[in-house]
C-alpha cells in the first residue's frame, strides 16, 4: 500500500531554515538524504520532494473565462507543506515507523525535532461515489 | 521548473463533497481523468496522487528509541491535502494558468467549482536552499 508522509509544518512568513546555524541545516539535509537513500535501498521509497517556502505560495481560482486569479495572503493557522515522501509499504504500521524517522531529523544543536508527519495512504483510484 | 497544484479542504469541505449527487461526482472524475491526460499530452505532466481522506489521517511523532507516536485528532480548521498535481513548466504563470483549470473543474449541478489551488515551486535539490 503506498503511503504519503507529509511535513506540514512550516507557517506563513517561514522564510526558510531562519535562526538556525548553517550546520544545523547540513546536519538536517545530511539525516533526510541518509533516510531517503535507506529508503530507495529497501525499495519502499515512491517519491519524495521538498517544497519551497511559504512566501512563493500562491493561491489560484478560475475567474472569469478560467483565467487564474492568483492571491498570495493566507490565514496566519495555515500550515504549509514543507515536503513529503511516498513509500510503498506492507503496513500502515511500517508507514507510521518511517514518519518516526523523519520526525526525528535533527533541528538546531543536533537535538530531534521530533516534529509531527501526517501520514495517510494514497488513493489508488477515484473517490467512492455515492449509491 | 516543477510545480505542485494542491488541493485543500477542511473536513466541513470533504463532508460537503461526499453529499454531491452520483452524476456530479462522476462528472468531477471524469474531468480530472480528461485533465490529467491532456497535461501528458501537453508534455508538463510530472505525477498526480489523490489521497485517502482524513478519516484515515495521523499524525505521527517520534518518541523515545523512534517508536512512532501516532495521534488522530486534528483541529477543525485544518486543511488536508485532497490531492496534487506535479507539473514541468517554463514559467509560474504557466503554472498558475494550469491551476486555474483544476480550479474550474465542475461541481454541483455541473457548475465550475472555482476551488482554490495552492502552488507553489518544489525544490529540485538542497543546492535550491543555498547551502
Amino acid at each position: 500500500m503506498k503511503y504519503i508522509l507529509m511535513m506540514n509544518t512550516m507557517k506563513a512568513g517561514c522564510e526558510g531554515f531562519s535562526g538556525w546555524e548553517k550546520k544545523d541545516v547540513q546536519a538536517h539535509i545530511a539525516y533526510m538524504i541518509g533516510m531517503a537513500k535507506d529508503l530507495g535501498k529497501s525499495g519502499e521509497l515512491v517519491s519524495a520532494e521538498g517544497l519551497t517556502f511559504p512566501d512563493q505560495a500562491k493561491l489560484v481560482r478560475a475567474g472569469k473565462d478560467g483565467m487564474p486569479i492568483t492571491d498570495g495572503v493566507f490565514p496566519e493557522s495555515k500550515e504549509f507543506l514543507a515536503g513529503y515522501w511516498v513509500v510503498d509499504v506492507a503496513t500502515p504500521e511500517r508507514a507510521y515507523a518511517i514518519a518516526a524517522r523523519g520526525s526525528a531529523a535533527p533541528g538546531p544543536g543536533g537535538a530531534p525535532l521530533n516534529m509531527p508527519i501526517e501520514v495517510r495512504p494514497l488513493m489508488s483510484g477515484p473517490p467512492p461515489v455515492n449509491p | 521548473m516543477k510545480y505542485i497544484l494542491m488541493m485543500n479542504g477542511t473536513k466541513a469541505h470533504f463532508a460537503e463533497y461526499a453529499k454531491w449527487s452520483k452524476q456530479d461526482i462522476e462528472a468531477n472524475v471524469a474531468f480530472m481523468r480528461g485533465f490529467s491526460k491532456q497535461l501528458k499530452d501537453e508534455g508538463v505532466f510530472v505525477a498526480t496522487e489523490g489521497l485517502g481522506w482524513p478519516d484515515q489521517a495521523k499524525l505521527v511523532r517520534a518518541g523515545k528509541d523512534n517508536v512512532p507516536i501516532t495521534d488522530g485528532v486534528f483541529p477543525e480548521s485544518k486543511e488536508f491535502l485532497a490531492g496534487y498535481w506535479i507539473v514541468d513548466v517554463e514559467s509560474p504563470e504557466q503554472a498558475y494558468q494550469i491551476a486555474a483549470r483544476a480550479s474550474g473543474a465542475p461541481g454541483p449541478g455541473g457548475v465550475r467549482g472555482n476551488m482554490p489551488i495552492e502552488v507553489r515551486q518544489v525544490l529540485s535539490g538542497h543546492s535550491d536552499l543555498g547551502l
